[in-house]
């Protein structure tokens, strides 16, 4: 066993990948980055009351949602508690960053380019 | 009279993934006493548990242990859904037993991976690490994460598994058995290994019963006791048989969690070979009132939550009793009159989950 364990680790590919030269495709289904779409949010409150670590806070009546990165588990309870489908999790990852900015939103619609979190 | 010495093992070690630590007194280099000192990691979890509302808690209890956190989650779930009176659906059953028995078998890879990584068999190391890597790819694809999967929710499971990737599981699983056969042949009949592990931490099945020892270390020491024949969840339909060894040695426990892998094997393909369709989960009306308790085995063995809630949105009590805490007086008793070269290796023979113990 031993030598044709040496064989095939001289003449095969590693079993890592050289990331980031080659990253890997993202899994369907991963829960991944959270996404917020400003645009349908009713401010109901929903997504705040599910969530096991409060990582969102929303002010029903001033019409405000913030949004921790840091406190968040990534669970999917917020998408699952939205009736209108306005939280997501894509399959991709948070990149890494030194400071994981509190993603807020109000009821005017801003643009979510510049608020967003979450980037490729 | 030889001279006594006393040395302090851990709580950082090399063998040692997490804090504890054993205060060995030496009579030259044979152990004639050890302490066990705990409370390095400790983490409010079962305070933490009264605090937040019933259906969170089964988050927050996953976090106890990264590496049979569906477990832990079915553990809880499974008590909640008898204080409720939840009839699990029987495909969410069948889902809970192949995530658990996945789970099973990526602790004991774990685990193999580091008995080697303690005798310094690095390459043998990265093969039980590269095949654990398989399974966790698995968690990723059907959970949608690769640790802390939480599929588990009360009265079923958050997650189907399509059929596609139920075959993805059956062909990964027939990669996975070629390399464990490789890897555990290793692990058994290796000289250096046999030489380290057999005779050495000896457990009896008396002194095992009566220090309350729990999965494979007391089934390692004979008894054939194991919370999966009790039929929690799909067990029962799928029926199970204890893995049991009688030498009660570090052999034997290692003998034990390599022949529960492949029982894991076979349960998983049971499980999808027999995976009735329906529902994934019913939604449980109202809240829990009463007192339970709740039993599951993990990859350490067996899991105990004691569970109080009266009525309202959260816990009045909830008491989490992980298989090593329960494991570590047995441990206490293998270490005397061992050679302080062994200590390492014995105290690793019982899985030690030190961040469960302290909750």
């Amino acid at each position: 066993m031993m030598l044709s364990r040496v064989l095939s680790n001289l003449f095969s590919r590693p079993a890592t990948r050289p990331f980031p030269k080659t990253s890997r495709e993202p899994v369907e289904g991963y829960r991944g980055a959270v996404e917020f779409s400003q645009e349908e949010c009713v401010f109901c409150g929903a997504c705040a009351l599910r969530c096991p670590a409060n990582a969102i806070e929303v002010d029903r009546p001033a019409k405000t949602l913030k949004f921790d990165l840091f406190k968040c588990i990534h669970c999917a309870c917020c998408a699952e508690a939205c009736k209108r489908g306005c939280v997501q999790l894509r399959s991709a990852y948070h990149p890494p960053v030194y400071q994981k900015p509190e993603f807020e939103f109000s009821g005017a619609p801003v643009l979510a380019a510049e608020a967003s979190p979450a980037t490729e | 009279m030889a001279r006594r010495t006393t040395i302090p093992f851990g709580p950082q070690h090399p063998v040692l993934p997490e804090p504890i630590q054993l205060k060995l007194t030496l009579d030259n280099e044979t152990v004639v006493e050890a302490i066990p000192h705990i409370g390095y990691v400790h983490r409010g979890v079962e305070k933490a548990g009264e605090r937040m509302d019933f259906g969170q808690n089964v988050f927050l209890v996953e976090r106890i242990c990264g590496i049979c956190s569906f477990i832990h989650a079915l553990c809880y779930c499974q008590g909640i859904e008898k204080l409720m009176d939840v009839e699990v659906p029987p495909r969410a059953r069948y889902l809970r037993v192949i995530w658990s028995e996945l789970h099973r078998m990526q602790s004991h890879h774990l685990w193999l991976g580091l008995l080697a990584d303690a005798f310094g068999y690095e390459s043998l190391f990265m093969q039980f690490w590269r095949n654990r890597e398989r399974l966790m790819d698995i968690f990723e694809r059907t959970a949608g994460s690769r640790v802390i999967i939480s599929t588990c929710a009360i009265g079923g499971v958050r997650r189907d598994i399509s059929p596609e990737n139920l075959q993805y599981i059956l062909d990964e699983l027939v990669v996975i058995q070629k390399t464990l056969d490789d890897a555990v042949d290793v692990v058994l009949n290796d000289r250096t290994i046999r030489a380290r592990t057999v005779g050495k931490g000896v457990l009896t099945a008396k002194q095992a019963l009566e220090l309350g020892a729990v999965g494979p270390v007391l089934r390692g020491s004979g008894v054939a006791v194991d919370a999966r024949t009790e039929g929690f969840a799909a067990y029962g339909e799928l029926g199970i048989e204890p893995v049991t060894e009688e030498a009660g040695d570090s052999y034997a426990r290692t003998k034990v969690r390599a022949r529960e892998c492949y029982q894991s094997l076979d349960l998983v393909r049971r499980a999808i070979e027999r995976l009735p369709d329906g529902d994934i989960a019913v939604r449980p009306r109202g809240r829990p009132d009463g007192r339970t308790v709740s039993r599951v085995e993990q990859p350490r063995g067996e899991l105990f939550y004691f569970m109080g809630a009266d009525g309202s949105a959260r816990l009045d009590r909830l008491r989490i009793r992980t298989p090593t805490f329960a494991n570590v007086p047995p441990l206490v008793a293998m270490l005397p009159g061992c050679e302080m070269a062994d200590v390492p290796v014995i105290t690793l023979s019982i899985d030690p989950c030190i961040s469960c113990t302290e909750r």
